[in-house]
């Protein structure tokens, strides 16, 4: 029964690890879990995917300390999808 | 990932006709049209789905309630002749987690379980047996984690985080009034904590369906579930296909109460049948459904109760710890409806309540019938008990001063709409006939407790009387856009006018197919009725839970036949011109005054179709002090128990259980008795039988030899008292009936138990040991001769004066 409010904005940030980096591949995906799990937002969503979701100001201030966590880490590239809930059209919207 | 290497050509199923009826119009009891061939064994369950092709599906679960996986090796069970695939998490091509609030569980574990039984391969192989001996060739390294298995200590700052941001799932305040200034005003205070054990739906079908590849990359789900949008919008998204290639059509559901609202199987079965390009089936066997659905929430609850010395409530602080299990479930409104049914349907002018849901490493729990309210009534009720014996006051007397009446406001801000008979429902309740006391020796064994045990003859019995009385929200709540689609269709088939209805409401055993079929009897006056089948073809009609179909999509189906009356009369305007007075329509003709200006036949050349959405008004989301109009209904019951207790050996015998409920508008009779007796039977398997016993995150009782079941021969006679007050904004006046006799019927029985023993009871289910006064929870190990145990106990004529 899904009667609560929902998130406004939810941001799924998928980390795109270096083979190259100072810390091991497994190490930045970590740091970037750590630094999404500060935000109070987060969740998992993936091997290398969480999902960070509440009010739209702050998941994007989230959304750019888990992308320079992860850089700082060494990640190679980190790929960004924000959608607002409100327009994601799920639980049953239409036929 | 493996693929067929024979690919069939694009298998179908047919869809089966709808059968037509005959039902009754509202009010009227009608016999449903499923009856018959459950009882005969011809009605086909999800389970006993069949198709040429057909693959097996099997899972593959964790055996650690909390591990990280180091390793999955599939290559030795994709070897094996007669397996078709082996998938991972790596072979889900969408969003690898699902959840219907949030979506934090995995559709296949990646690097992390969290509860004993998750999900960590799939199989399709051609005999069950062929898919069961694949789980066990797949090798998966695991590093085993202490589990978090107790709610209050996940709570704690320094406990493991079981998911990124922590273990508090959901924390809600309701602030009303002054509790602080009201404390001190109080003449009599009590406390209590209370606890509540994790129910199973304990549904006889097991989770099932088939999954069928359209051969054009799509995918057809036959499958027993509560909401066929919902699934469908998740399995798509974990396919990573638009919804539109996922088609979901209701089977055969044996039962829900809930635990049928998540994922189970649904993902699984689609991918194995995507990768084969084969039909899959997936059936659980009774111990993996304990493992394949949510249950009923623990909780812990400490409560404080002010009051004068005249009986007046002064104001009520109430604390919730809820286990949600591993993953979220529904536990976000959950939580939210623990908060709001806190206090019970009483005039509270002041209260602080809290209600925590925290994760752990135990079995996922969400939704079960009663939802946050179950746990809140034990509680309010215990403590109503409570202070009338503190007031020495009669129990009844003390709720009946305190009722909430329309008008009044709930703590959590709400006017209360009318009808709320909370004081008629109580001395209604207590009015009735009490059961006969027969001489307790010399009756036969059957009448005492322990029954043909032969534990008694009467010696040591005593009779207790009990009574609660609860409430419940009808409907979602808290701002979500509730709604229901219904398409009927008005058309001469075999010359006779038929109605066709088209729903996506899950049938589950309530009784909804029929409510239909008696609506659109009722509205267009035409006897015979057929219920299509419930699939995604037509809008979302929500899900069957929250007690809400009979309003909800009652509501969309009574709306769309007055469309389609509409049309019809427009036509006869036009056949007979504007002047043709106030028409309607009776035994499958247009009437006009008494008279029958035409046939439908003669107006229906054309089939007339309507399709429309019903809403109920909007609810809101609580603000940041618990305050807001949260929910949209409410339905009341109260409950009265009569008990006898053999008090040497905590054995029960529930004499008779007593109920009057408001349903607003009684649309079948028979359905409606079916509805309380059934719920009333899960209430009193809560009060004393059924409990999912965990084990360091481990189920010791998966079977429905161990997980204790109420029978027939533990369920007394159930009197009931209907009232029929319309809440003016529901659709026939009627309120949704099914979850109320569950609430109050469990703390009505403990407190009849109290009643007979004299005992505290603060736990529910209510074992033979607490009732014996061996100890408050069941012992870590049982006690052996000679062991400190028994030395505890003592002898037993000490323990009879404690």
């Amino acid at each position: 029964m899904p009667g609560y409010e929902r998130a406004e904005v939810s941001a799924e940030l998928t980390v795109v690890p270096s083979e190259h980096a100072g810390k091991p591949p497994r190490e930045q995906i970590e740091t970037a879990k750590t630094a999404a799990g500060e935000t109070g937002l987060a969740r998992e969503a993936g091997p290398e995917t969480l999902v960070l979701a509440g009010s739209r100001r702050e998941v994007l201030e989230a959304t750019v300390e888990v992308i320079e966590a992860s850089l700082d880490a060494g990640a190679r590239a980190v790929e960004l999808k924000v959608e607002a809930e409100g327009e994601s059209g799920r639980f049953g919207g239409g036929g | 990932m493996m693929r067929a290497e024979t690919v069939p050509a694009t298998p179908t199923r047919e869809r089966p006709e709808a059968p037509v009826t005959r039902p009754g119009r509202i009010g009227e009891s009608t016999t449903r049209a499923d009856g018959v061939p459950k009882v005969t064994g011809e009605f086909e369950y999800s389970s006993d789905l069949s198709m040429d092709g057909m693959l097996w599906g099997a899972t593959l679960r964790s055996p650690h309630p909390h591990a990280n996986i180091w390793s999955v090796d599939t290559s030795e069970a994709e070897a094996m002749p007669g397996v078709f695939a082996v998938l991972t998490h790596e072979d889900v091509p969408g969003r690898k987690v699902y959840g219907m609030e949030i979506p934090d569980q995995p559709v296949l574990a990646w690097e992390r379980i969290r509860y004993g039984g998750e999900p960590v391969a799939v199989v399709a192989a051609d005999h069950p047996e062929t898919a069961r001996l694949a789980l066990e060739k797949i090798s998966v390294e695991y590093e085993v984690l202490d589990p978090l298995t107790d709610a209050q200590e996940a709570m704690k700052e320094d406990a493991p985080k079981l998911h990124l941001s922590g273990n508090v799932l959901r924390h809600v305040r309701i602030d009303h009034g002054n509790v602080a200034k009201a404390s001190a005003e109080a003449d009599v205070v009590v406390t209590g904590e209370y606890e509540v054990g994790m129910q199973d739906q304990a549904f006889l079908g097991p989770e099932s369906g088939l999954a069928v590849p359209d051969g054009e990359g799509g995918v057809d789900l036959y499958i027993s579930t509560q909401w066929l949008h919902v699934d469908r919008d998740q399995v798509a998204e974990s396919l990573g296909l638009p919804p539109e290639m996922v088609r979901l059509t209701l089977s055969g559901v044996g039962g829900a109460f809930g635990g049928r609202e998540d994922l189970s199987m649904q993902v699984h079965a689609c991918l194995l049948a995507l990768h084969t390009e084969r039909p899959v089936k997936m059936v659980y066997n009774r111990e993996e459904s304990f493992y394949g659905h949510v249950h009923r929430h623990p909780a812990k609850m400490s409560y404080e109760h002010g009051a004068t010395k005249s009986g007046e409530l002064v104001y009520v602080k109430a604390r919730f710890v809820l286990d949600g299990g591993a993953y979220a479930s529904s536990s976000m409104a959950v939580c939210l409806n623990a908060a709001t049914f806190a206090c019970g349907p009483y005039k509270v002018p002041n209260a602080e309540v809290e209600s925590y849901l925290a994760y752990t490493n135990n079995p996922p729990c969400g939704a079960m019938r009663g939802f946050g309210a179950v746990q809140a009534c034990f509680g309010h009720e215990s403590q109503m008990d409570k202070l009338a014996e503190a007031l020495g006051m009669d129990p009844v007397e003390l709720r009946v001063k305190n009722a909430i009446e329309p008008g009044d406001r709930f703590p959590f801000g709400q006017e209360v709409p009318p009808p709320a008979p909370v004081v008629e429902i109580l001395e209604r309740v207590k009015a009735m006939p009490m059961p006969e006391e027969k001489e307790v020796m010399g009756r036969d064994l059957r009448e005492l407790p322990g029954g043909v045990s032969n534990t008694t003859h009467g010696e040591g019995v005593r009779r207790g009387v009990g009574y609660a009385v609860s409430f419940k929200n009808i409907g979602f709540s808290a701002g979500f856009d509730d709604y229901s689609t219904a398409r009927v269709i008005l058309s001469i088939e075999d010359g006779e006018p038929l109605v066709r209805v088209h729903t996506a409401a899950a049938e589950v055993g309530q009784g909804l197919v029929t409510l239909q079929a008696q609506i659109a009897r009722t509205e267009l006056g035409v006897e015979r009725v057929a219920v299509l089948q419930a699939d995604t073809r037509v809008g979302s009609a929500g899900s069957t839970s929250a007690s809400r179909q009979s309003y909800v999509t009652g509501g969309a189906v009574k709306k769309a036949c007055e469309a389609v009356r509409e049309r019809l009369f427009e036509r006869v305007r036009e056949e007979l011109g504007e002047d043709s007075g106030d028409l309607s329509v009776e035994n499958g003709d247009v009437v006009s005054g008494g008279e029958v200006v035409l046939p439908l036949s003669e107006v229906l050349d054309e089939e007339i179709e309507e399709t429309v959405e019903y809403r109920h008004k909007p609810t809101y989301p609580p603000d940041e002090n618990g305050q807001g109009d949260v929910h949209v209904q409410f339905a009341f019951s109260a409950h009265r128990a009569v008990v006898e207790v053999d008090v040497e050996l905590g054995l029960v015998r529930v004499v008779e259980l007593a109920t009057a409920q408001d349903v607003g508008k009684a649309m079948n009779p028979q359905a409606l008795e079916g509805q309380i007796e059934g719920g009333v039977a899960q209430g009193l398997g809560l009060a004393l039988l059924e409990e999912i016993q965990i084990k360091d995150g481990r189920i010791q009782n998966a079977s429905f030899t161990d997980y204790l079941l109420p029978t027939t021969l533990d369920m007394p006679s159930v009197k009931m008292d209907i009232l029929e007050l319309a809440d003016p904004e529901a659709p026939y006046g009627l309120k949704g009936v099914g979850e109320p006799p569950t609430i109050s019927s469990t703390p009505a029985i403990v407190a009849a138990l109290r009643d007979a023993t004299g005992r505290e009871l603060p736990r529910v289910p209510v074992k033979p040991e607490q009732i014996v006064g061996i100890a408050k929870k069941p012992p870590d190990a049982p006690p052996q001769p000679g062991s400190a145990g028994y030395a505890e106990l003592g002898r037993l004529d000490e323990r009879r004066e404690q």
